[in-house]
């Protein structure tokens, strides 16, 4: 009984690696995803570069393994661990980095192979080195341990000030998190060319992918102030309908961001609007999820 | 007894150095493979690439049949695919319209990109009737990419 345990415990604590390299990999990886240069180079470029961008991004991430990389044990002396961990960095880079293609309509099953797996590795760079940091990006939140030390004495306070503050605090932090992310992707035409490519089951697969990534990122991927994020008390506080809460706070915030950017006008169809906002939504939200983990 | 120490050992292990467990071994191995599989593809483009037609192949198909009217305005929907090895960078497409020997209405349309064996679909715009004349759509150019 206690091997099996243990066993699931290892599959636990596997999972969680992954996820939280993959949400590292989100974090890095969706501006670039959204840039249709990107998507031009790997459409044209050659097999040899395409080797020599594996290669290159091998090294790199097998020297930030080396002192960082995606998982908690962190480095436990294992020497061939950096390798490992390199090889299963890019695995989840490339994956993860198909699968926002896939939606996106930039990979589409008539995409020719050279094509596609141009753009995949070059897609995958970014993310995979997001997986690499995917420690250290949440973890400004956890040298900021004064902050967490006074937040852990605050609950009873907390209670006493009532769920509406800390709504507001959740909305306010998804917000800052959803401009920081999305405001980068709001002007450019990226927007309005997938938002073109894409049809309406692919939209419904991008709301589903923003829920799951935002859902994975806050609760799913064991980043430092999880257990802090479990506790906080607000309207909306279970995990599901706090992500799909703060999901609509993302969609408004990227459809004001695509207003101020001229993306959209008061006169263009809702259809318009609602395509538009779903695709600047998929990174709004990802980025509202890490807000909400900082804050 | 022996069976007791060889498990205190294991869980001395896991406090400083846990043995890498089978769930972090088979994630490697799915993580291999996707890796290989993507170098394995890099290698296959390369291959092919080598053996077949370096240059670009360009041909552009309308079909008379599918023009439309919509408007009194004429749609002559043309398909332009790259046959060839090397995606080629804006492709131009002409469409010319001679009524009695003289140009009475052309069109231009460039495809950004048009990679191996890629085809794009598009439709020129003409407000005379394509039938009554003779109509050539034809490629101009491309840039090598």
């Amino acid at each position: 009984m206690g091997s099996r345990k243990q066993r699931q415990n290892a599959w636990k604590k596997e999972i969680d690696d992954l996820i939280r390299g993959a949400c590292g990999g989100f974090l890095f990886g969706i501006p670039l995803l959204y840039t249709m240069e990107v998507w031009w180079i790997g459409s044209s470029v050659t097999p040899l570069i395409m080797a020599v961008a594996l290669v290159l991004t091998f090294i790199v991430v097998f020297l930030l393994n080396k002192t960082e990389g995606f998982r908690k044990s962190g480095q436990n002396g294992r020497p061939y661990e950096a390798v490992t961990d390199t090889v299963e960095a890019m695995a989840i880079g490339i994956v993860c980095s198909t699968l926002i293609l896939l939606v996106l309509r930039e990979l589409t099953f008539d995409t020719a192979l050279k094509e596609a797996v141009g753009k995949i590795v070059f897609e995958s760079v970014p993310f995979t080195l997001g997986v690499a940091l995917a420690n250290k990006f949440l973890q400004g939140t956890r040298t900021s341990s004064s902050n967490s030390e006074s937040s852990e004495s605050k609950p009873h306070q907390r209670q006493k000030n009532g769920e509406l503050n800390d709504t507001l605090s959740d909305i306010g932090a998804t917000l800052i998190g959803a401009t920081f992310i999305a405001f980068n992707i709001a002007p450019t035409d990226e927007v309005s060319m997938l938002a073109a490519a894409v049809s309406p089951p692919w939209l419904l697969a991008t709301l589903v992918a923003s829920l799951l990534i935002s859902y994975g990122i806050v609760f799913a991927a064991g980043f430092s102030d999880q257990k802090k994020r479990r506790q906080q008390r607000g309207i909306f506080q279970r995990p599901w309908s706090e992500t799909i809460f703060a999901y609509l706070v993302s969609l408004v915030a990227a459809a004001m961001m695509l207003l101020f950017f001229q993306q959209l006008r008061f006169n263009d169809p809702w259809t318009m609007w609602l395509d538009h906002a779903l695709i600047l939504g998929l990174p709004a939200s990802i980025g509202g999820a890490a807000g909400r983990l900082a804050v | 007894m022996n069976i007791d120490k060889k498990e205190d050992n294991f869980s001395n292990d896991t406090e400083e150095r846990p043995p890498r467990s089978p769930a972090e071994w088979i994630t490697f191995g799915i993580s291999l493979v996707i890796l290989a599989t993507v170098i394995g593809a890099i290698g296959y483009t390369w291959v092919e690439r080598n053996r077949q037609e370096q240059d670009p192949v360009l041909s552009v198909i309308s079909n008379k049949n599918s023009i439309r009217e919509v408007n009194d305005q004429f749609y002559i929907p043309f398909e332009v695919t790259n046959d060839g090895a090397e995606t080629a960078e804006s492709v131009q497409v002409l469409a010319e319209l001679e009524i009695d020997g003289k140009v009475v209405e052309s069109g231009e349309q460039q495809v950004d990109f048009l990679s191996k064996g890629e085809r794009e679909e598009g439709a020129f715009i003409f407000s005379r009737n394509p039938r009554s004349g003779k109509l050539t759509i034809r490629i101009a150019s491309y840039k090598k990419s």
